[in-house]
């Protein structure tokens, strides 16, 4: 090759300097933003950043990047040209015309326009500026902004919204998607006969303002931070106080609790709202006590997280497996982002680093479960002053324990007369006295003796003692006291599981591939660097004289400029609404999730979140309003050819109930659902079929009233280790990690479900009863009343005429049991 | 630069963000949807999440598929190597002597190795057909099929807890929540079967790590196991209520029929619905098909004996062997059986206490049964297409359980993830091969060592699955069964003659 005087080198340096740009200058920033920016970019992975022509000329740990002008010489390109040992990028290598760019630009003096570089190159983690609402065509469709935006991107593609759906099929939307449950006929009439021009408004304030609405919401939310009542593996403990989180998050829906306080207490309650809270004087806790319990409470979300208890043989795996719980849940709850590939290495996508998620352990380590009352300290010394009787049921226990072993005893001494004075005399030794053979004679009376039933045995755990009379006698007098004692005693005073503090705040240090031992450099607490957490949080005491930590992870998330937070909540809550968010992967805001179908409509959306103070029923009240969700759920054969899955929003989206909905839905219709709100799980009864496969059934206590056997499905008992057979078949997420979106599928068990089951046989009776005993005798009438209850509208001549001729042969109940099997009833739209 | 597997998990490109929407891009009809539960694989290929670019829709297999059904039979609570399938002349010589500290230090459940003494097996091992394979006393039945088995010695993983091994062997990973090896199989391959699912699961009672080790995880629920009892309703569900006759119900189906097609009529678009029709069409079929398979009267007597149907000892086992076979010469895909589910109380093959007469017992129940498996697949000609996994949680120390305090004199053995014997046969597998090894007491795999991902890369690899593009997006990335690990050298090992 020629080599080119330096001197015009020079000159085509500073012309090209002023010029800023070339077209392989362009060519490369492509390259870079496409291959490179995901590592050496925000995350400035081995120190390079190649956004900026002085970051990019200074280098990284390998020394510079280029050396301008010269480009066999330039790291940048041996390693792109894969000449040398540094090969980049990982994975499949650059084409040959992007090696040819690349050198280009080099030898051109590296031109490049640093302006372009000052943003974070992902759309997600720049700031949102509020759109300006698109000006569309003025008409009747366009009730607010959220129309504006859609109808827009909606004429951009080429496709025509369709007709509002009518007033049946919005008050049965309404009332499913808010609450979870039918509207009853009343409630269907009331809405559909008012001609009023609010109507449909009213209808959303007040279902906004029931109870019912946090049920079905907080559900929701219980999704998205994994919840559970157990810790799931094989012991699956239980978590007594899980429910207090769920009731928590239910009340918060219902208060319409700040989104920005709502994580702010589950993340940290305790450090932005530190109180004494039992010590208050009285019998009862102060308001104000009361609401910073409410919010500790919010932080049992680190409480209840899957627990494998054997990681308690090694207190530092436990530890570890916590923190990742706590790490990969806030990535994927508040930030929308898949953190958990950077426990083990840098994402290869999103610009977290290894070292961002250590930092973002180190926030949580020095956190720890803590039990606290959620009584006053008068009540607490109120339980105590019953613990006496608790001694008494000590004592009545170890007497029947007395008995238990007089018996068994008894029984060895038995199993031992039939042995030689020689084994009797080996197997009474202490085990480490015995010689080998007196070992190999001891083994023979284990053995006799776990054949007998006085040992654990191979086979099983069962005991099988022999009582004299006198002893049984003595022992069931003693079962009833324990009964009676047990009855009088009183245990602990009421708690709550929430988040406090260590005495010790570990240090966290790098690890290797997801080795929980870390050896590596240590880390301080901090946030993801490309989200502006360069500095770690600083980490001096706050009042409670602990590190305040997780209270800088709050308010850095609830800050009114994070880019993430408002956006990723907005997305969700549209689509909970609308059974589709604008970004398809709610809970992955990177590279490799969804690009938003509708970004300015998402941007407006978070802008607006904010500016209403983070209110979720304000924001879903314009949601519900807007005409875009009062769209009918019909076909266009026009549109479907350009956006078949309604990504642009031209429809409104038919959603198959999910699996509480379902059942609340059949308990509703049928007549028997438990309106009772909050309190421990509901364990409802199981089949043998569907109990088969439980390790320890004993662990699933059924509760003994069967009255809470129909509350609704939000209360029934999340065991991880076994979730409950017909949320399960109707695709219930599964609860060992954050749930953004839940499959929808259509199988073969879900009719059998739905045609078979005791639950769906047993409902679809009490429906035909419901409806017969309204209107005795009355065929048509009964008929009439089952599809208002079920479907919310009167059959139609030809399903009258169909459902007379079947109870010709069949029975109502069985009409009722294919009613509630209908595609009508099973999709809401 | 080498693509790794890493590299290929990452490379991601294309993704169809729903099935309806596929569906509706694909054009596909309802029916196949409808018996999504039983899919067949081209089907399956465009109705799911779509891992199209680089998953298996278009594409050649590595290698063609030697096997089409997989039964896994599961030894649940951890079989003990050095007693079954890995022969051990140093171990029994140095019985009762402490472990030399050339072995080093390993973490066990329960058992500090500095504090017990090496434990011999009590079993005789022989040398078993042409081949010479030793195996013990214990599966005298079973060994006869030796020229049939390969005998992997050198396995390994690092989870010496009960949930943790079963959720190794059964999902690949060390962590609950991740899909299981059936689950992976049928999503990648679909079921033969018309009426019957794709992925059965046995069980005699609970097992530790409860359903998500045949859970589907993070795949679609449509590809989880289904529990398939030996007595009461086969199925959940599949039994017609009392009081319903089969004419009533079909009376029932066609009202629904009436009310869905109506209802049908101006939303012909939607796929989903007719999806749900069909699925009514399959789930009455199975009300039919599944009692059909549970019922054993047809089979004739030496088939039962063969089983040892009808002996207390293996008349369990023997039962869902039988079911087994039934299962798949009705083209179910995946069968899942797991000896020493908690019945009755049982341990499992969890000898803790006295492993010699805990794996007496157990053996007992299940080396009869799995003889004849074996022999009646082979009869049949489906052993060739049938691949056979043995296996457990893990396998168990050559010492004896215990640590300080505990009795000197135990008889018991620990869990051992380190080091531990899986064996192989039918599915295109060329027998009588003895893979990898143990050290010289079986406490760790020392040669030619099998990680569990090795065993499921083979097990896919057999069934003609490329292991490293059978993957799933979920949470950002791409995941497969084997993880970034696995390799199918192996199953070529395993092939050739």
């Amino acid at each position: 090759m020629r080599r080119i005087p330096a001197c015009l080198w020079l000159l085509a340096l500073c012309f090209c300097c002023t010029l800023a740009a070339s077209t392989a200058g362009e060519a490369t920033r492509g390259i870079f933003e496409k291959r490179c920016l995901n590592c050496h970019g925000d995350a400035k992975t081995s120190g390079l950043d190649l956004r900026r022509l002085d970051t990019i000329q200074k280098g990284g740990a390998h020394g510079p990047a280029i050396i301008s002008g010269n480009a066999d010489q330039s790291l940048i390109y041996q390693a792109v040209a894969r000449l040398g040992r540094l090969q980049m990028p990982p994975g499949k290598p650059l084409s040959d015309d992007e090696v040819k760019s690349i050198r280009q630009w080099i030898n051109e003096g590296a031109p490049w326009d640093d302006t372009k570089a000052s943003e974070p190159s992902w759309w997600a983690f720049k700031k949102v500026v509020r759109p300006a609402v698109p000006a569309v065509e003025p008409s009747d469709w366009v009730r607010n902004p959220i129309d504006a935006f859609v109808l827009h991107n909606l004429n951009q593609k080429g496709l025509k919204h369709v007709a509002a759906a009518d007033k049946r099929t919005l008050v049965r939307r309404l009332y499913f998607n808010l609450h979870g449950l039918p509207p009853t006929p009343d409630e269907v009439a009331t809405f559909v006969n008012d001609p009023a021009p609010d109507a449909y408004e009213k209808l959303v304030d007040r279902l906004l303002a029931s109870p019912r609405y946090g049920e079905r919401w907080g559900r929701h939310w219980l999704d998205v931070v994994r919840y559970a009542d157990t810790g799931g593996f094989e012991t699956d403990m239980y978590y007594a106080n899980a429910w207090r989180y769920r009731d928590y998050v239910i009340k918060s829906f219902n208060e319409d609790k700040p989104y920005n306080q709502f994580i702010q207490e589950q993340i940290a309650g305790d450090e932005l709202w530190p109180d004494d809270i039992e010590l208050t004087g009285g019998y009862d806790i102060q308001p104000q006590k009361l609401k910073h319990l409410d919010a500790r409470i919010g932080t049992a979300l680190y409480t209840i997280g899957p627990t494998y208890h054997e990681a308690a043989l090694n207190g530092e795996q436990l530890r570890y497996e916590w923190l990742t719980d706590a790490v990969d849940t806030t990535g994927q709850a508040f930030l929308g982002l898949t953190v958990g590939c950077a426990r083990c290495h840098d994402h290869k996508f999103d610009p977290i680093s290894q070292r961002d998620y250590h930092r973002m352990m180190a926030i949580f380590a020095g956190s720890e479960e803590r039990e606290i009352p959620v009584v006053s300290k008068m009540n607490v010394f109120g339980f105590k002053s019953g613990y006496p009787n608790l001694l008494h049921v000590e004592d009545v226990k170890e007497a029947i324990q007395k008995i238990d072993q007089q018996a068994r005893d008894r029984g060895t001494a038995d199993v031992l007369s039939k042995f030689s004075g020689d084994v009797a005399t080996a197997y009474k030794l202490p085990a480490k006295e015995r010689t080998p053979k007196q070992a190999e004679l001891s083994a023979q009376v284990f053995k006799a003796l776990t054949q007998a039933g006085l040992l654990e045995n191979a086979a099983g755990k069962d005991f099988t003692l022999a009582y004299t009379p006198e002893e049984q006698k003595e022992r069931d007098r003693l079962i009833q006291l324990l009964g009676q004692a047990a009855f009088k005693a009183s245990y602990n005073y009421p708690t709550a599981t929430v988040l406090g503090h260590a005495d010790v705040v570990p240090e966290i240090h790098m690890t290797s591939r997801g080795d929980f031992h870390g050896n590596g450099d240590k880390v301080g607490p901090g946030y993801p660097k490309v989200l502006g957490g360069s500095e770690d949080i600083d980490d001096k005491s706050g009042s409670g004289f602990v590190p305040e930590r997780r209270r800088a992870l709050a308010l850095w998330l609830t800050d009114a400029g994070h880019p993430l937070t408002a956006r990723v909540m907005v997305n969700r809550l549209w689509a909970w609404n609308f059974g589709q968010g604008i970004v398809g992967t709610p809970s992955d805001f990177g590279r490799q999730g969804d690009a938003p179908s509708n970004p300015e409509l998402l941007d407006w959306l978070a802008s607006e979140f904010v500016n209403q103070g983070w209110s979720i029923k304000k924001l879903q009240r314009i949601m519900l309003l807007s005409s875009t969700y009062r769209m009918s759920g019909e076909a266009d054969a026009d549109n479907l050819k350009i956006d078949a899955a309604n990504k642009y929003s031209w429809r409104f989206n038919r959603q198959r109930m999910d699996a509480e909905e379902l059942r609340d839905t059949v308990l509703s219709v049928s007549g028997v659902l438990n309106a009772k709100m909050g309190g421990r799980p509901v364990i409802p009864p199981l089949t043998k079929e569907e109990e088969n496969g439980m390790w320890a059934p004993s662990q699933w206590p059924v509760s003994l009233d069967t009255a809470e056997h129909n509350r609704r499905s939000v209360y029934l008992y999340v065991k991880r280790s076994f979730p409950f057979p017909m949320f399960t078949i109707f695709d219930a997420p599964e609860s060992s990690q954050s749930c953004p979106r839940r499959d929808v599928t259509t199988v073969a068990p879900q009719a059998l479900a739905l045609m078979n089951s005791s639950f769906m046989v047993d409902k679809a009776k009490l429906l035909a009863e419901r409806v017969s005993a309204a209107h005795p005798g009355d065929a048509p009438v009964e008929v009439q009343s089952a599809w208002m209850l079920a479907l919310s509208r009167n059959p139609s001549d030809s399903e009258k005429q169909s459902a007379a001729r079947f109870l010709e042969k069949g029975s109502l109940a069985e009409l009722c049991l294919v009613l509630l099997n209908t595609n009508e009833f099973l999709y809401i739209e | 630069m080498k693509m790794t597997g890493f590299d290929h998990l990452c490379e991601r490109t294309i993704r169809a963000s729903s099935r309806r929407e596929f569906l509706q891009k694909a054009g596909l009809g309802f029916g196949m949807l409808g018996a999504s539960y039983l899919l067949e694989r081209n089907a399956f290929a465009a109705s799911v999440s779509s891992p199209m670019q680089h998953g298996f829709a278009a594409k050649q297999p590595d290698f063609p598929a030697k096997a089409k059904h997989v039964i896994f039979l599961f030894m649940h609570g951890g079989p003990s190597q050095v007693d079954t399938f890995d022969p051990k002349p140093v171990l029994r010589k140095l019985d009762g002597q402490p472990v030399p500290q050339s072995f080093g230090k390993v973490d066990f459940q329960f058992t500090k190795m500095e504090k017990v003494p090496l434990m011999g097996s009590k079993f005789a091992f022989k040398k078993r057909g042409q081949s010479g394979i030793e195996i013990s006393e214990l599966f005298e039945n079973t060994a006869k099929f030796a020229d049939d088995m390969a005998v992997i010695r050198s396995c390994y993983h690092d989870g010496f807890t009960h949930v943790i091994g079963q959720t190794w062997m059964n999902t690949g990973w060390g962590r609950v929540g991740r899909p299981s090896a059936g689950s992976w199989v049928v999503y990648g391959l679909g079921s033969e079967s018309e009426n019957l699912p794709a992925f059965v699961v046995m069980l005699d009672g609970g097992i530790k790590a409860g359903s998500p080790a045949y859970g589907s995880g993070f795949l679609p629920a449509m590809y989880q196991g289904t529990v398939l009892r030996t007595d009461g309703s086969p199925i959940l569900n599949v039994t017609r209520p009392e009081g319903i006759e089969s004419n009533e119900q079909r009376r029932m189906l066609e009202l629904l029929n009436t009310y869905n097609h109506q209802y049908s009529e101006t939303r012909q678009d939607d796929s989903d619905l007719s999806a749900r029709m069909s699925s009514y069409e399959l789930a009455f079929k199975m009300q039919t098909s599944v009692p059909e398979l549970a019922d054993l009267s047809k089979e004739t007597d030496a088939t039962r004996t063969l089983y040892g149907i009808g002996d207390t000892e293996t008349h369990d086992f023997g039962t869902q062997c039988l079911m087994a076979r039934r299962l798949v010469e009705r083209g179910v895909r995946f069968v899942q059986l797991y000896s020493g589910g908690n019945k009755g109380g049982s341990v499992g093959w969890d000898g803790h206490g006295q492993c010699e007469e805990n794996h007496t017992v157990m053996a007992r129940r299940v080396d009869k049964p799995i003889a004849g498996l074996l022999a009646d697949l082979k009869s049949r000609g489906l052993l060739e297409e049938t691949l056979i996994i043995w296996g457990g949680d893990f396998g168990r120390t050559p010492f004896t359980n215990g640590g300080e305090g505990d009795n000197p004199t135990s008889k018991g053995r620990d869990h051992n993830p380190y080091g531990f014997s899986v064996w192989m046969a039918g599915g295109g597998i060329k027998g009588g091969k003895v893979i990898g090894s143990t050290d010289e007491i079986g406490l760790r795999a020392a040669e030619d060592k099998v990680h569990v991902h090795d065993l499921h890369s083979t097990m896919l690899s057999l069934l003609g699955l490329d292991y490293t593009k059978l993957s799933y997006f979920y949470q950002g990335r791409d995941f497969r069964l084997t993880d970034v690990g696995g390799r199918n050298n192996l199953a070529s090992r395993l092939t050739a003659a």
